[in-house]
C-alpha cells in the first residue's frame, strides 16, 4: 500500500444555513482525515453525524465553511470527473438506457458513440448487466440499478470513487454479492475508494481502514486498521475469521461510544 | 386496457374512445326533433354536411383552415421559442427569477384575449393581431410549465451529471431539457389547446379570415350550419393534432422513460 495522500481533509467545518428562518446547523467541525492513494477507506458513524456532508465536500457539491479539502495538494472547488460519486439513490438518468447511462461520462468528454458503447458494454459485463443494456432505469430492480450506477462511475475512470451507502437500499442477498464484486473490481482497477456506510460489518469486510466519526457535529473518534488479506474476504468464510470478529466488535463498540479510542 | 380496437390505415382506434362520439351524433340526430328546436337555431346533420360540401367545393373551408393553422403554428413557434429559454433561466438563476417573475405574473393576468383591443391598434385587423394574441397565450402556458419542469429535476441528478464531468451546454442537453421534458411536453399541449381558444377568440374579434372569423361572420346571416361546421372543424383539428403529434411524442419519450404512467 502506497502511503501517498490522495485526499486530505483538514479541520473541516460544514454548515447548513437556512436564510429564511435564520437557522444554521453545524454538520461537521474540526474534521481531519486523509484518504491514501489506492486505499479503500470506510467511514462509519451514527446517523446524522455528517458522513454525507463530508462526501459532498470532497465531491465539490458543497463548500467548506472552514478548513480545507484538497486532492493531490490542490483545493477542491467544484465537482469533477476525477471524483466519481455513487449515490444511495442511484441517480441514473431516467431518459437514458442503461448503456447510455454507463456511457454518460464518456459522452460528456466527447468520446464518439461507437467507442463509448464499447467501453460501456465492458463495464456492463463486469457488473453482470449485459442483458439489461437497452432497458431504461425504471425497468430495473434495485440491485440492478445499483450495479448500473457503479458501472457508470467506473466507466468514467475516476481517480477516486466516493460511495454514499450505495448498498443500503438493496436486499441482504444482493448486498453480499455486490460487496464481493466491489472488492474484486477495486482490486483489479486499483482505485481510491471512500465508502460511507451504516454497517460496521460492511466496513470491516470492505475497508483497508475505517474512520469512526463522533455523533454530530462529526469529527474523527477513531481510525481502525483492517489488516485482513484481500483473498480472505469472502462472506462464506469471513465470519469464522477471529481477526474479522475482533475488529468488528471493537469498531462496533467505538461507534456506540462504549470504548475510548 | 381497452375493450377492443379496429385499424384505420396504420392507426389504431379504440372502440371505447369512439363510443362517446357516436352518442353525441345520436343526440344531435334525435334531440332537436324531440324538443322541437327550429333548424335556424340548431342545424341538422344533413344541413351541416351540405354546408361542408358547398364550402369545400368553393375552397373557402380549406382556405380558412389553412389560415388558422398557419397562424397557430407561427404563434406556437414564437411563443415557445421565448418561453422555454426564459423558463429555464427563471428556474436556474436566482437573479433572472427575481428580475422576471413579478413582471411576468403581472402580465400573465392580461394574457390572451384581453390584448385584442391593443393588438388591433398596433397591428390592425388580421394576421398580426391574431398571432400576437395566440403567441402571448402560448408563452405563458409553456413558461410556467417549463419553470416547474426544471425545478422538479432532483438535485441528485444535477450532482450525478456534474460529477461525471458535465458542464456548460452539456448540462442543458443531457440534464435540463430531458429532465424538464415531462412538464415541457405537458405545457406544449396545454399551450396548443389554449392557443386554439385564443385563435378562435382573436379571429372572432380581430380576424379577417380563418375558422373563428368564419363562425362569427355566419352569425350575421343566421347561418347556424356554418357555425356548427366551424366548431366541428376546430374540435376535429385539435383532436387530430393531439392524437397524431402529442400522444405519439409522449409515448416515445416520457412514457418510455417511465417518467409518467400511461
Ligand atoms: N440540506 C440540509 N439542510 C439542513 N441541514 C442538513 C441538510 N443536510 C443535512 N443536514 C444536517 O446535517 C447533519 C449531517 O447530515 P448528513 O446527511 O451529513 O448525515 P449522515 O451522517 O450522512 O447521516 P445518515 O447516516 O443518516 O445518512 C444532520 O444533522 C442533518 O440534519
Ligand atoms: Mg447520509
Amino acid at each position: 500500500m502506497s502511503a501517498k495522500t490522495k485526499i486530505s481533509v483538514v479541520d473541516l467545518r460544514m454548515e447548513y444555513v437556512d436564510e429564511n428562518r435564520g437557522i444554521r446547523h453545524i454538520a461537521t467541525d474540526g474534521l481531519t482525515l486523509d484518504v491514501k492513494e489506492n486505499e479503500f477507506l470506510c467511514v462509519v458513524g451514527p446517523s446524522g453525524c455528517g458522513k454525507s456532508t463530508l462526501l459532498s465536500a470532497i465531491a465539490g457539491f458543497l463548500k467548506p465553511r472552514g478548513g480545507t479539502v484538497s486532492m493531490d495538494g490542490r483545493p477542491i472547488l467544484e465537482p469533477g470527473a476525477d471524483r466519481g460519486v455513487v449515490f444511495q439513490e442511484y441517480a441514473l438518468l431516467p431518459w437514458k438506457t442503461v448503456l447510455e447511462n454507463v456511457g454518460l461520462g464518456l459522452k460528456l468528454r466527447g468520446v464518439a458513440k461507437a467507442e463509448r458503447d464499447a467501453v460501456a458494454m465492458r463495464f456492463l459485463d463486469i457488473t453482470n448487466l449485459t442483458h439489461a443494456a437497452e432497458k431504461y432505469p425504471h425497468e430495473l430492480s434495485g440491485g440492478m440499478k445499483q450495479r448500473a450506477a457503479v458501472a457508470r462511475t467506473l466507466a468514467n475512470k475516476p481517480e477516486v470513487m466516493l460511495m454514499d451507502e450505495p448498498f443500503a437500499a438493496v436486499d441482504a442477498q444482493t448486498r453480499l454479492t455486490l460487496q464481493e464484486e466491489l472488492v474484486r473490481i477495486w482490486d483489479e482497477n486499483r482505485l481510491t475508494v471512500l465508502f460511507i456506510t451504516h454497517s460496521v460489518e460492511e466496513a470491516v469486510f470492505l475497508g483497508d481502514r475505517i474512520i469512526v466519526l463522533t455523533p454530530g457535529p462529526g469529527k474523527v473518534r477513531a481510525v481502525v486498521d483492517v489488516p485482513i488479506p484481500r483473498d480472505q474476504r469472502h462472506w462464506a468464510t469471513i465470519n469464522a475469521n477471529p481477526q474479522f470478529v475482533a475488529i468488528r466488535d471493537r469498531t462496533l463498540a467505538l461507534v456506540r461510544g462504549l470504548e475510548a479510542a | 386496457m381497452s375493450a377492443g380496437f379496429f385499424r384505420l390505415g396504420r392507426f389504431r382506434v379504440d372502440l371505447l374512445a369512439v363510443l362517446p362520439f357516436l352518442l353525441l351524433i345520436l343526440m344531435w340526430r334525435t334531440l332537436p326533433s324531440l324538443t322541437g328546436m327550429p333548424e335556424y337555431m340548431f342545424p341538422t346533420i344533413g344541413a351541416v354536411w351540405d354546408k361542408a360540401v358547398e364550402l369545400t367545393a368553393n375552397g373557402q373551408l380549406q382556405d380558412n383552415i389553412l389560415d388558422s393553422l398557419g397562424r397557430l403554428f407561427l404563434a406556437f413557434l414564437i411563443g415557445n421559442a421565448l418561453a422555454v429559454p426564459i423558463g429555464i433561466a427563471i428556474a436556474l438563476n436566482r437573479s433572472a427569477s427575481d428580475f422576471l417573475r413579478p413582471v411576468l405574473t403581472f402580465l400573465q393576468s392580461i394574457a390572451g384575449v384581453a390584448w385584442v383591443p391593443l393588438a388591433v391598434i398596433w397591428f390592425g385587423i388580421g394576421m398580426g393581431s391574431v398571432v400576437f394574441v395566440i403567441a402571448n397565450t402560448i408563452f405563458f402556458s409553456t413558461l410556467y410549465n417549463t419553470v416547474a419542469g426544471v425545478e422538479s429535476i432532483p438535485k441528485v441528478l444535477h450532482r450525478a451529471v456534474r460529477s461525471h464531468g458535465g458542464r456548460g451546454w452539456a448540462l442543458y442537453s443531457e440534464l435540463i431539457l430531458p429532465g424538464a421534458f415531462v412538464n415541457i411536453l405537458l405545457g406544449l399541449r396545454i399551450a396548443m389547446a389554449r392557443g386554439w381558444h385564443a385563435l378562435v377568440g382573436a379571429e372572432m374579434i380581430a380576424g379577417s379570415n380563418g375558422l373563428g372569423y368564419m363562425t362569427m361572420e355566419a352569425v350575421q346571416w343566421y347561418q347556424s350550419s356554418t357555425i356548427v361546421l366551424g366548431i366541428l372543424c376546430i374540435g376535429c383539428l385539435w383532436l387530430a393534432m393531439d392524437q397524431l403529434i402529442f400522444r405519439p411524442l409522449e409515448r416515445r419519450t416520457v412514457v418510455r422513460w417511465g417518467m409518467v404512467r400511461q
